[in-house]
């Protein structure tokens, strides 16, 4: 990394300005990416924790003059500070910098910008002008020459942005801090609106999202995240309880064509969407009778009921896109005849298919034997799989097993077993889901692994294990887990689900060699546009990423969308300004969690009522309760809006 | 119960009661602007901030919660500053033309600005041109008087439930705009709650100054709500209508009706005296023969067809006690239960 001259991110100021290259004091607060885009050097950033320069030449008075600009045409206008002192500042740097400056104006920016850091409802005001406090304070020299030079300094070139942890963190970067604010305000329509400006599944992501926006949520600093998740499902529940139809506008682009999406999952629903309100027409070909994907086949109903799913989805069909249910993409239809009839093809066929543990027993078709992904389908569509069996053991760690064995009390089996290699510790399932899992009384075995399926007359009647201990870190950072000798026992079951992990069925792909693969049987696509190396091919959602998250999906088929109708519109498929800041941000982290905030915190973050574990397992009723209204709007008022800015020099 | 100390005074409020309110409860006076007892703490102005010992950030005492233990202060040079450039920067642009604002001598700006001394004003941003459409023809928004204190836009919100107005542009730019304008009911709430002379009623500008009016208490007509209004009278005119906050069941609400349709009172065109009907034309007469023409006419019907042909209708607008003096009246005097009343239709 070329080496920084100055840098007061984070508080920490390394000033090297004085130094010869080698004495150079090293920068720990921030990685400043050496270029922005190809052929763009990053030179200065100036943002909401500080100031980072590497190019001697960068004139720090021009940098402040477009950031704090920048801050004010981000203010919201909310709170007196922020809106007109902002301003004042931006028309002052604006004077000093065509040469007009005052001796007293550099005073009044720092009285400003104090008021402004101090007091401002949120932190578009509270950061916004630190770097300039910073600026005055180590550049003085430069601002004091530049007040009594009397002439125009010459501008740079600029990239600027506004963000939030909360937003950075989430994959599709919804406006969190602003349909949050609606809530606070009880404009509720408002808020479902900028949610789904990007996102057509509110209703189910409000209920199932990984939440990774709560995991960066700044107000963890104080107490404890805001509960993101929930607030949107606050609002699509708001909606669908009043009954109400969401108007959406199609705005046609300039020129409109026609897409095959293949598969209704989530990914495949929200490219569909996106597409259809840009006016294309939309196809979109699923092998089940109903959409969804994973979230209605994988997700059981108690998490996710089915009904919500499916107006949500309806509303996308209402909107005048058509669903071909029952038709497998490679066997119904191939693939290159919707390449040759539709002017882009949008692959989403998520990871259907489980993987197998490499354990003794998998291949011998024992009844009783049954992949977690299959076994929930099943339950999913109101089947038991294995009526004959009633003690099960489930083995994975993640939240598919965490399905399986919730779902199989709401099947009738009573003795339930999870059974995981490590310790509860490096479980990824989700906490909540492990919890509520515990609640239900599931027995879990920590540290065991699965050696042996037993049979008798082609059943299983059992599981030999053999006890585990945590050894040194793998490469993932885990400690590895190692068979401890002797320690083989059985576990009584007749069923055994293997939830390990699943995998992609590219068998539409047969005889296309033109598309790529990875060895992990993902379809290579560039991971911005979502192009395949066939121009017309597009791929994204758990086929693209291998099996993860539903919002992922969701963010791969809404940037597929914009970038199909780029390429209908014979437009080339170049990344945008905000594409190279999701790069620069990633090494730029947006939220710290070692940041004090500074302020009284102690607000308790409002919870969901849930249904009774002892009788909700045994039903499909949904487990969490949503917000009331008095709540919904309490806890969006826990937000502190933690916008910020920044400005890059090029 | 928390309890905590402000300015070294220890206080013992409820959980969830804000810093402003608990020190209000012991009398401690911290400076508010946007702040409004009938809403949902707004948050835009600034002017309540406090330090906390410990924290390095002021906060603002009318959106933080009270926690246990926590030692708060109200008044220091560094939250002088604050306010005193909080007040700085929205007189940047203010028009002053106090003296012919509706608003001028209860303008909580006004007061502010005089309590704080701010007597010179060191900073400068353009004037920004800005829209005074508004969402009822009944009440005139002045775009450069307004201070964003958003109160208006949040009664809209919070106490009518109906969202007609909102902000829209973005930094200095940004200013009060009408949403939906069909959906105002022009119920004047915004304007009862705008703390300056942004919103003024749009009837009666320029007809009078307001330490120069006489607020006369009483029950608004129009229905059987009852609601508590104050005409503003000055010269023996009505020349406005207000409420008090918190005052009747109203508690500073009023419709349209009450708020806005008090011009009749002066109107030229409302009859004083009775008319009778002569020749197929009326013509004034005097209160006697009026009455004597009713009373006459009134018992030749009942004479001829008994009481049971005459019925009485009376109006939502009276009082209680009109009402009731008339069905006296139909029972008694005329001997029928023929008798209702338009409220019950
Ligand atoms: C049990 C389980 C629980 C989960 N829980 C969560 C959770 O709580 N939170 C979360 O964020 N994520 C969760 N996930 C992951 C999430 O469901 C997926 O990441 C998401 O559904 C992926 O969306 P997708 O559109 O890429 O693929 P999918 O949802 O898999 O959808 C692909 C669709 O394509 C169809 N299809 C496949 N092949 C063809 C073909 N040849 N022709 C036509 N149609 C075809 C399939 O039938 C399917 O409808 C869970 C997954 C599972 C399995
Ligand atoms: S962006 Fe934040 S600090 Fe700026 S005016 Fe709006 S609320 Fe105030
Ligand atoms: S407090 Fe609000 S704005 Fe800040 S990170 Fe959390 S959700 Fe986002
Ligand atoms: S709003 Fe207040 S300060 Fe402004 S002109 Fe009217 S009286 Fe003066
Ligand atoms: S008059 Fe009533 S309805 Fe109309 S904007 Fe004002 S508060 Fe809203
Ligand atoms: S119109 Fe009045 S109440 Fe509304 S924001 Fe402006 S000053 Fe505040
Ligand atoms: S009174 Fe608290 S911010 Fe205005």
């Amino acid at each position: 990394m070329a080496e920084i001259l100055f840098s007061s991110w984070g508080g920490e100021v390394v000033d090297n300005r004085q130094k010869d290259g080698q004495d150079f004091e090293p920068v720990n607060t921030v990685d400043l990416p050496e270029y922005f885009r190809q052929d763009e050097a990053v030179k200065a950033l100036m943002g909401w924790y500080g100031i980072v320069i590497r190019d001697p030449e960068t004139d720090i008075v021009d940098l402040s003059r477009v950031y704090i600009q920048e801050v004010q045409n981000k203010s919201c206008g909310k709170c007196f500070l922020c809106r007109i002192g902002t301003r004042v500042m931006a028309e002052t740097l604006e004077r000093i910098c065509n040469g007009q400056g005052k001796s007293e104006d550099l005073e009044i920016l720092k009285r400003l910008a104090d008021s402004i850091r101090e007091s401002s409802k949120c932190n578009i005001g509270q950061s916004g002008p630190l770097p300039i406090i910073d600026a005055l304070e180590h550049f003085a020299d430069d601002f004091a020459a530049a007040v009594n030079a009397k002439k125009s300094v010459t501008p740079g070139t600029y990239h600027a942005k506004l963000t939030a942890p909360c937003m950075d963190a989430c994959p599709i970067h919804l406006d969190i801090p602003n349909y949050v604010e609606c809530i606070k305000e009880g404009r509720f329509a408002e808020s479902l609106d900028i949610i789904r400006e990007k996102l057509p599944l509110p209703g189910v992501v409000g209920r199932v999202c990984v939440r990774p926006c709560e995991e960066h949520c700044r107000r963890m600093n104080l107490d404890a995240p805001i509960s993101i998740k929930f607030l949107k499902r606050f609002v699509a529940d708001y909606e669908l309880g009043k009954g109400k139809e969401p108007e959406f506008t199609i705005t046609p682009s300039e020129k409109t064509g026609k897409v095959a999406i293949v598969g209704a999952g989530p990914s495949g629903a929200t490219c569909a969407f996106h597409l259809r309100k840009m006016g294309h027409e939309v196809t979109v070909y699923e092998r089940f009778n109903e959409p969804g994907g994973m979230s209605a086949m994988g997700i059981p109903d108690y998490r996710l009921p089915r009904p919500i799913l499916r107006e949500e989805v309806d509303r996308i069909e209402r909107m005048g896109v058509t669903f071909n249910y029952g038709t497998t993409v490679g066997k119904d239809i191939k693939l290159s005849q919707l390449e040759a009839e539709n002017d882009a093809v949008f692959i989403a066929i998520g990871a259907q298919m489980g993987t197998t543990m490499g354990v003794e027993g998998e291949e011998e078709n024992y009844a009783g034997y049954i992949s977690g992904v299959q076994y929930l389908l099943d339950i999913n569509q109101g089947r038991d799989p294995y009526p004959e069996g009633k003690k099960v053991a489930v083995i994975g760690g993640g939240n598919v097993a965490i399905d399986c064995v919730r779902c199989s009390f709401r099947v009738a089996k009573d003795d339930v077993n999870l059974i995981y290699r490590r310790t509860k510790n490096e479980m990824p399932a989700d906490d909540v889901e492990i919890h509520d899992a515990e609640e239900e009384k599931v027995n879990f075995h920590y540290l065991t692994h699965p050696v042996k399926i037993l049979a008798e007359n082609g059943k299983v009647v059992g599981l030999r294990c053999v006890k585990m201990e945590l050894g040194e870190p793998d490469e993932s950072g885990r400690r590895r887990p190692q068979p401890i000798e002797g320690s083989e026992f059985v576990i009584d079951c007749d069923i055994v689900v293997p939830a390990i992990g699943q995998t992609m069925d590219l068998s539409l792909l047969e005889g296309r060699e033109d598309v790529k693969t990875t060895r992990w049987k993902t379809i290579v696509v560039d991971e911005v546009t979502k192009q395949s190396d066939q121009p017309k091919i597009f791929s994204g959602g758990d086929c693209e990423t291998g099996p993860g998250a539903l919002i992922t999906a969701c963010a791969g088929g809404r940037t597929a969308a914009f970038n199909i109708d780029k390429l209908i519109n014979g437009q080339p498929l170049d990344y945008s300004e905000d594409d190279y800041f999701d790069k620069f941000f990633s090494k730029v982290k947006v939220f710290d969690p070692a940041e004090d905030i500074g302020f009284l915190g102690g607000r308790e973050r409002k919870e969901l009522k849930m249904l009774d574990p002892d009788t909700r397992k045994f039903s499909n009723a949904e487990v969490e309760q949503g917000f009331s209204i008095n709540d919904a709007m309490a806890e969006a008022d826990r937000c502190l809006r933690c916008y910020r800015v920044a400005t890059v020099k090029v | 119960m928390v309890t905590l100390t402000i300015d070294g005074k220890e206080v013992t409020v409820p959980q969830g009661t804000t810093i402003l309110e608990a020190a209000r409860s012991v009398d401690i006076r911290i400076p508010t602007l946007c702040y409004h007892d009938r809403l949902n703490p707004i948050g835009s102005c600034r002017m309540c901030v406090v330090e906390i010992e410990g924290y390095t950030h002021p906060m603002a005492a009318c959106t933080t919660p009270v926690d246990d233990g926590i030692e708060v202060v109200t008044s220091s040079e560094r939250l002088t500053r604050i306010r005193q450039d909080s007040l700085k920067l929205i007189l940047v642009n203010h028009p002053l033309d106090c003296p012919v604002c509706d608003k001028g001598g209860e303008c909580l700006l006004q007061d502010l600005t005089f309590e704080f001394g701010i007597d010179q004003l060191e900073y400068q941003a353009a004037k920004v041109e800005r829209d005074s459409q508004y969402a009822s023809p009944l009440i005139r928004y002045w775009p450069d008087r307004c201070i964003m204190c958003l109160r208006c836009v949040t009664a809209c919100q919070e106490i009518k439930g109906i969202g007609a107005i909102s902000i829209a542009g973005d930094g200095y730019g940004a200013q009060v705009v009408t949403v939906d304008a069909d959906k105002c009911q022009s119920c004047g709430e915004c304007l009862q709650v705008c703390p300056t002379g942004a919103l003024t009623e749009d009837l009666s500008r320029y007809k009078g100054r307001t330490w120069l009016i006489e607020r006369v208490p009483t029950t608004c007509t129009y229905c059987g709500c009852g609601c508590q209004l104050e005409l503003n009278v000055q010269n023996d005119r009505i020349i406005a209508v207000t409420t008090k906050d918190g005052v009747g069941i109203n508690k500073g609400s009023l419709c349209v009706k009450g708020r806005f349709g008090y011009e009749f009172v002066n109107s030229d065109e409302r009859l004083t005296k009775p008319l009778i009907k002569r020749d197929g034309k009326f013509e004034e007469a005097s209160w006697d023969e009026a009455l004597d023409l009713v009373a006459e006419k009134f018992s030749a019907i009942k004479g001829e067809y008994g009481p049971g042909a005459i019925g009485g209708l009376t109006s939502a607008r009276c009082t209680n006690e009109e009402n009731y003096l008339f069905q006296k009246f139909m029972r008694a005097a005329i001997g029928t239960n023929n008798v209702d009343h338009c409220a019950r239709l």
